[in-house]
């Protein structure tokens, strides 16, 4: 999880922009991306998701992101290379024919796959969870304890995990060898601390239900946000780009 | 500010009573230290003070609970939490956001300060707890010590009559213990803000605190001026409370008959009381 969902504390443009442009035009993009079966728009949207990484300052972040989608691109490229049979061959696997259809169709799969992860996961490094839930129960009408929840869940997560640490160390310490090389005898030895974390988090939530009831939880409204998100001249330009983009799909 | 008269209160689940006829007055301006050997109803009298007790663990409920005029039992808590502030045992529960700022903008913003007050109380408040400088931190990425403060802090912007902390630096180490009770003790001083702190570190308390509260099986033992309290010395040992170690000292000095003054409270006074052994 960690670096995924992670903000990027920063003050470019990107950064400033209200987070309800940032992922419309993530959607926008994905959209286009699901309509285009043109090469070179989904090379162009591949640039310009890596330009959203330069201009937000998280170029590392966007290299970062690719490198864990290699995996899963190598494993789709193969699979549509090996499946799509039609088409001239281009080079022969024992009798298997490997076709030039198919090499594009994988080339167009992978490429898609890669350009509808980055901008969604890259927009959310540069917004902060809270703005996002704000503007999305202020303006969208989201209710409020929906956009608390997913909140409190990711904000928990490192709390969580450092509760797991402390158990992980206490077991350690009576000589629990978590530090075996053998996988499946370490997942068998991390799965029964799922009961003291749990009993752990119980009692924590218990404790943040009461804290946030005493601080007026029950009386906030769409309007209590003091941060209020506003459209300006960047975003529907941002948006402006998103749908150009679509337009250009349909008409190519 | 605060009166509780005979009020007893056992939990749906509990077997016996937390609390039992307690008969408490605390004055505005107060500031009062609980201690107490676990299970005797230290928690339970915080949340008597918040309206938690009978909102929301229900219970069985005797006596009445009046803060500042208002009826806990009629009360709703979000109504109470305008007088009273809650610290919580454990701080990383209570924290909501994940910025030190957003964390003090969700009290003021669900109880409906207006937009044009709310920086400027959200700067009053970090000045008053001295983290000013990390308005902007992210809240995991600070000490226990600076946790304990955000959490103060996201409470007084609140601007409570009465601010109720449950163990507040049962996970810190000494220097920052201090210095949460010295920012207890300007707020009570400078603010007129009343502390009720329940506390296992009897010696920290006794440097700060103006009164004791002392609990023993959901009862009050002893009740009054910190001075007082120590007096009774004994009676705390016996119940399994340890004392200050400047109070055992002075007793230890008495019984030999060296020392004929008044009981130090705090190392500064003790220090005062060997020089005049010494001599």
């Amino acid at each position: 999880m960690k670096g995924l969902m992670n903000y990027f504390p920063g003050d470019t443009f990107l950064h400033r922009m209200d987070p309800r442009s940032k992922i419309l035009f993530s959607l926008l993009i994905c959209i286009a991306c699901f309509v285009t079966n043109d090469l070179y728009v989904l090379l162009g949207v591949f640039v310009l998701d890596l330009l959203i990484g330069v201009f937000g300052g998280i170029f590392k972040q966007a290299l970062k992101l690719l490198k864990g989608l290699l995996k899963i691109a190598v494993f789709l490229f193969i699979l549509q290379a090996l499946v799509v049979c039609t088409g001239e061959p281009a080079f022969y696997i024992g009798k298997l024919a490997i076709t030039w259809d198919g090499l594009k169709t994988a080339l167009l799969g992978v490429l898609r796959l890669i350009d509808i992860t980055l901008p969604l996961a890259l927009m959310i490094s540069l917004t902060r969870m809270s703005d996002l839930s704000n503007a999305m129960v202020s303006r969208w009408h989201v209710p409020y304890k929906y956009a608390f929840a997913v909140t409190s869940a990711i904000r928990f997560i490192p709390v969580f995990t450092t509760d797991l640490n402390g158990i992980m160390e206490a077991q350690t310490a009576r000589g629990v060898e978590f530090d075996t090389r053998n996988f499946f005898k370490k997942v068998g030895l991390i799965v029964p601390l799922c009961v003291p974390l749990l009993i752990s988090s119980v009692k924590k939530i218990e404790t943040a239900a009461m804290a946030v009831e005493l601080r007026g939880f029950n009386l906030r409204t769409k309007d209590s946000s003091s941060k209020v998100a506003k459209f300006r001249l960047p975003d529907y330009l941002l948006l402006l780009l998103g749908l150009g983009l679509i337009v250009l799909t349909v008409l190519l | 500010m605060i009166q509780m008269k005979e009020f007893s209160f056992q939990y749906a689940s509990g077997k016996r009573p937390a609390l039992k006829d307690i008969d408490l007055e605390i004055r505005p301006g107060d500031f009062v230290g609980v201690i107490g050997n676990s299970g005797a109803g230290k928690t339970t009298l915080t949340y008597a003070i918040n309206g938690i007790i009978p909102h929301y663990y229900p219970g069985d409920f005797y006596g009445s609970v009046l803060v500042d005029g208002m009826d806990t039992v009629e009360t709703k808590p979000e109504q109470l939490a305008g007088k009273v502030g809650s610290v919580f045992q454990d701080v990383d529960a209570q924290m909501v956001a994940s910025y030190v700022e957003d964390e003090l903008l969700f009290g003021l913003e669900n109880f409906g300060v207006p937009k044009d007050e709310i920086e400027g109380r959200l700067q009053e408040a970090l000045q008053r707890t001295g983290i000013s400088d990390l308005r902007y931190r992210e809240i995991e990425s600070l000490s226990g010590g600076q946790k304990q403060k955000v959490a103060v802090a996201a409470i007084i912007a609140l601007r409570p009559d009465v601010i109720v902390l449950d163990e507040p630096t049962g996970e810190l180490d000494p220097e920052s213990s201090e210095q949460i009770f010295r920012l207890l003790k300007s707020l009570n001083e400078t603010y007129g803000t009343t502390i009720v702190v329940v506390e296992q570190k009897v010696g920290l308390l006794c440097g700060y605190a103006k009164r004791l509260v002392l609990l023993d099986q959901g009862r009050i033992v002893m009740e009054g001026p910190v001075r007082e309290v120590l007096k009774s010395a004994d009676r705390m040992e016996e119940i399994g409370i340890h004392v200050p170690r400047v109070v055992s000292l002075y007793k230890e000095l008495v019984r030999k008959d060296l020392f004929h003054g008044a009981a130090p409270i705090h190392t500064a006074e003790a220090e005062k009381m060997m020089q005049e052994v010494l001599s």
